[in-house]
């Protein structure tokens, strides 16, 4: 009797979990859109960067004039966060009303939201502009690092891990990790990672372990199915090496990517690396780098994946938070996003799906002047399966934080 | 003639009614929020959180806590930060009183006093950063002529492992302070008497200052040495800025694992913050003993009649070295507004290539929202702080006319429980019961977690003023009209409104300076000047994180010369109240 009660509830909630999700994809988008009409919604993301802050501020301010939805950025430090929060909601039962409309994620993130069912059910394929995306040729945007998106996130853009370095403190880039260690012996205190989780730094780690193991394929299962201290056992004795010859003796590291722009800048090192392709061209644009920075990748390939933007199943401002999902979408977004002067980071759309006046804005827009072509950006490495993240973060936590 | 005795009765009933209301409810604001807060913190210590599944009682979340990786380094630096930056502070600023007291340079550190207590303590720690880091303003200067150096050296300055520059950052914010509470205490002494009495018996000026004025002025210095010692144990902003990165201060840990998905660091964060509570209650316990067997060291010491004197002949460094704290903090804000309106500033310029105000104009735009926010919540706790304070000091006053033993005072030491517990011990407890009751996210429950912080600097501030007005001014109002609220509104509080305001001030302040509460409470839903410009002094821009580190301090500042222009607008009319 009693357990038959609790099942019936099971039911009810499951029932009136699904429902939340049906009734906007009953309705046409135009319900939806006049639905989202005043709705306020709270984005929250990296804070890190004023330009995307910018861009935020300019997107938020656009779909205010354009749909009547007020956008509120809440600028936040590590998004891992943000999900804690949202899991910290749902075990205290709060199924509606959620503190978090929208939010900015991506691998590990995604996989902790996916795997808490804080994203409720599919709703991607309702927005539009959605069948604009490069599936095809971008499948970062349908595997996060390595999990199914499962249209459970809207793809927002798209990264490729680049260096940066200053070509007048330094002649020759290094070419790979083997060089990079090179440089560190002949510049020391030349070169440094912001620390773990910072997920520069992480991306860093993925990147070295990408270039030490024999075989990328095994980095492709989750952790616990392989022998994770064989694994990494190579790039530890590489760190240990590299640490004695790294700013501060590697006694210190950066809070995060950004600080590294301001370190380059300064000349306290002479190398630097970015997610965004773009960012030395717009950082040399903004006044935070000299001209001298240029772009560079390594020989056999960089990381690349693809960054998101998810509707916590329990968010007060559903149709708002899929109305502003649809105009990051949208080709306008996309091109001033790509911009490096605003924020150049890379579209997610498919050149052949938009339409003609579209793409030739997105072919006016400007290359900066430490921007390498695609040709030049080379092979793209795909990110390890989500669970690497949590376990390299650990050991290296284990291993250097003593 | 009964008759009138008994309306009086009445009207004083119904006063003793009213005014009793006020400590009820000022414990109660205090009480519940910081009693629930640390059983809320205490409990998943203990490893019973039943929404995540956890209800196995043990100290195995204590034992983890204990045996993580790099605890003892991070306990190192929460010593070294905690105990340098209060001893420094106290030490610096004793030494200051001892060597300066009396002089004209005394009464100018007594004038700028209260500029340098408005600076809040993260923008100078991002200030402080950009001056002596190894690429910052004071390098730059030097290079290359002096040093030598075309790029900035690889020292570890800003951010050492050691805590260091974390101690010397909260020394220097903390200074201004311990010399407030100094100026209130000698202001109470006759201490010209003491010196004159000591230096006729041929004691030097170091020894009278030792033998008989700081043992009478240290008692009343007790309770604001806990509070900073507690502050400097605890503190998570500034740590972030100035701390160090690897390992981080215990209370930058807790934190880190407060934020984590992983829900099992909650409750590890749950027993670090209840050890660091402890510990912080075993650090000033400990001060407290180490302060009594001084006492019974130095009793001994008091009569051996020496009157050497090796201190005397320091007292010159008085001088330089109150020049150089005015230097440091004059320095780093002329950076900072350098740093602002730079374009292009690179090493080792000593000034910026190009200038431009964009900075400014998108960081106005940007902070109008949280700037609003900060003042709205600041406004809002600070009056009703200062009317819970008023209303409670009146009843002390009201019972005390009464000729009753002043039972109120006894009590009111709770107030300072915020101050001396530290705030991340209990804010985590305070966020649960606030998720649990739906009431997190909601401007009054961050009103209300700010009042927590901001009353006990109004009460601090506004108490010694309070206590020692002239009671005959109100008696004679009370004669004339016979009302006790009128008498009190129109007559006493109006003659107190120099010190009110100073207080409400003072209170503003504070909750412009919240980081934890606004960060916990507010859900995220309330971006406050103070979280954005932590989050952005991690990363991104300088100049931006510059911009709003000065507008972080435009506030507070603006808050303080407002207390102090309102007075002499109101009494421009009433001479003997402008001094």
């Amino acid at each position: 009797m009693k357990l038959s009660a609790i099942k019936c509830l099971v039911a009810v909630f499951i029932l009136f979990h699904s429902t939340c999700f049906c009734v906007a994809s009953e309705g046409d988008w135009e319900h939806i859109v006049a639905k989202a009409k005043g709705q306020t919604i709270y984005f929250n993301g990296w804070g890190g960067s004023e330009a995307i802050n910018d861009y935020i501020q300019w997107a938020g301010d656009v779909a205010n004039k354009r749909y009547g939805i007020t956008v509120k950025h809440v600028k936040v430090t590590d998004i891992a966060d943000v999900v804690a929060r949202i899991l910290a909601e749902k075990s205290s039962g709060r199924s509606t009303g959620g503190s978090v409309d929208l939010i900015w994620i991506n691998g590990e993130n995604f996989e902790t939201m996916k795997k808490n069912d804080l994203l409720g059910s599919p709703y991607s394929q309702l927005l539009p502009n959605y069948s604009l995306v490069d599936t095809e040729n971008k499948p970062t945007t349908l595997y996060d690092f390595t999990i199914p998106v499962d249209n459970l996130e809207v793809p927002w853009g798209m990264a490729q891990f680049v260096f940066m370095y200053d070509t007048a403190k330094i002649k020759k880039a290094p070419a790979n990790m083997k060089e990079l260690l090179e440089f560190t012996k002949n510049y020391p205190g030349r070169f440094t990672y912001p620390a773990p989780p910072a997920f520069h730094g992480t991306t860093f780690l993925k990147q070295l372990l990408l270039e030490s193991v024999a075989d990328a394929s095994v980095l492709a299962q989750p952790v616990s199915e392989v022998d994770f201290a064989t694994v990494t056992a190579t790039m530890w004795d590489y760190l240990d090496e590299m640490h004695l010859h790294m700013w501060r003796k590697g006694r210190a590291f950066p809070a995060s990517g950004s600080a590294l722009i301001k370190l380059l800048d300064d000349g306290e090192i002479f190398i630097s690396f970015s997610f965004n392709p773009n960012e030395a061209s717009r950082a040399i644009e903004n006044g935070e780098l000299p001209e001298t920075v240029r772009t560079y990748v390594h020989k056999d390939g960089t990381i690349g994946n693809s960054h998101f933007v998810a509707i916590p199943f329990n968010s007060a401002a559903k149709e708002a938070s899929l109305v502003f999902a649809n105009f990051l979408l949208s080709a306008e977004a996309q091109v001033r996003k790509n911009d490096p002067t605003i924020w150049g980071d890379p579209t997610v759309l498919s050149m052949t799906k938009i339409s003609d006046t579209d793409r030739k804005k997105f072919e006016q827009i400007p290359t900066g002047v430490a921007t390498l072509s695609s040709a030049e950006l080379g092979a793209v490495l795909l990110e390890p399966h989500a669970s690497w993240v949590g376990a390299i973060e650990e050991a290296w936590r284990v291993r250097y934080i003593k | 003639m009964t008759k009138f005795k008994d309306v009086s009765y009445r009207r004083e009933f119904g006063v003793k009614k009213v005014l009793g209301f006020f400590p009820v409810v000022t414990l109660f604001f205090f009480l519940v929020p910081v009693c629930l807060g640390l059983l809320c913190t205490w409990l998943p210590a203990l490893g019973y959180l039943p929404v995540i599944g956890a209800e196995t009682i043990g100290f195995d979340y204590f034992l983890r806590f204990f045996s993580y990786p790099g605890m003892a380094k991070s306990l190192q630096v929460t010593i070294v930060s905690g105990f340098g930056a209060t001893l420094l502070a106290l030490g610096l600023s004793l030494w200051f009183v001892i060597c300066l007291h009396g002089s004209k340079f005394w009464s100018f550190l007594e004038k700028s006093l209260a500029p340098l207590l408005a600076i809040p303590h993260a923008s100078f720690a991002i200030g402080f950063g950009l001056l002596i880091s190894p690429g910052g303003w004071l390098f730059r200067l030097l290079s290359p002529n002096f040093t030598g150096f075309e790029s900035p050296p690889d020292l570890l300055i800003f951010g050492d492992p050691y805590g260091i520059s974390l101690a010397l950052v909260l020394a220097l914010k903390e200074i201004p302070f311990f010399l407030l509470m100094l100026f209130g205490v000698l202001s109470q002494l006759n201490s010209e008497k003491i010196i004159w009495l000591g230096r006729s018996l041929g004691y030097c000026k170091t020894r009278v200052w030792g033998r008989l004025i700081i043992p009478q002025i240290f008692p009343h210095l007790r309770l604001p040495f806990m509070a900073v010692l507690a502050y400097s144990l605890s503190v998570v902003d500034i740590a972030l800025i100035a701390g160090p990165s690897k390992p981080t201060t215990l209370a930058v840990l807790i934190n880190s694992w407060f934020y984590s998905p992983d829900s099992e660091l909650r409750l590890l964060g749950a027993a670090g913050a209840t050890f660091l509570c402890f510990f912080v209650c075993l650090a000033i316990a400990a001060c407290v003993i180490f302060e009594r067997l001084f006492e019974y060291w130095r009793r001994a010491y008091l009569t051996n009649g020496s009157r050497s004197c090796l201190s005397e002949s320091m007292c010159w460094t008085g001088k330089p070295l109150s020049i150089i704290f005015f230097a440091i903090f004059t320095s780093t804000f002329i950076g900072l507004f350098l740093q602002s309106i730079a374009h292009r500033w690179r090493f080792p310029d000593a000034l910026p290539v190009s200038y431009s105000l964009r900075f400014w104009k998108k960081g106005l735009v940007q902070s109008l929202e949280p700037l609003l926010t900060t003042i709205n919540i600041g406004v809002v706790a600070t009056i009703i702080s200062a009317f819970l304070v008023v209303g409670c000091l009146e009843y002390e006053v009201f019972l005390a006319r009464k000729g009753k033993k002043t039972d109120a005072r006894q009590i009111f030491w709770l107030i300072y429980v915020p101050l001396i517990v530290p705030q991340i011990a209990f804010i985590f407890g305070v966020q649960m019961v606030t998720v649990a009751l739906g009431f997190d996210g909601r401007f009054f429950s961050l009103v209300a977690a700010h009042i927590i912080f901001v009353l006990p600097y109004v009460f601090l501030t506004l108490a010694y003023p309070y206590r020692s007005f002239d009671q005959r001014y109100f008696n004679v109002a009370l004669s004339m009209n016979g009302s006790y609220f009128y008498s009190l509104i129109r007559v006493k509080l109006t003659m107190l409104l120099k010190p009110i305001l100073f207080s409400m001030a003072c209170g503003f302040s504070v909750s412009v300076v919240q980081y934890l509460p606004s960060l916990y409470v507010g859900a995220g839903r309330f971006a406050t000047i103070t979280t954005e410009t932590v989050t952005l002094a991690s990363g991104s821009d300088r100049r931006v994180a510059a911009v709003y580190a000065l507008l972080q301090l435009v506030l507070p500042v603006l808050v303080y010369f407002a207390a102090v222009v309102t007075p002499l607008f109101v009494f421009k009319n009433r001479k003997a109240m402008q001094s």
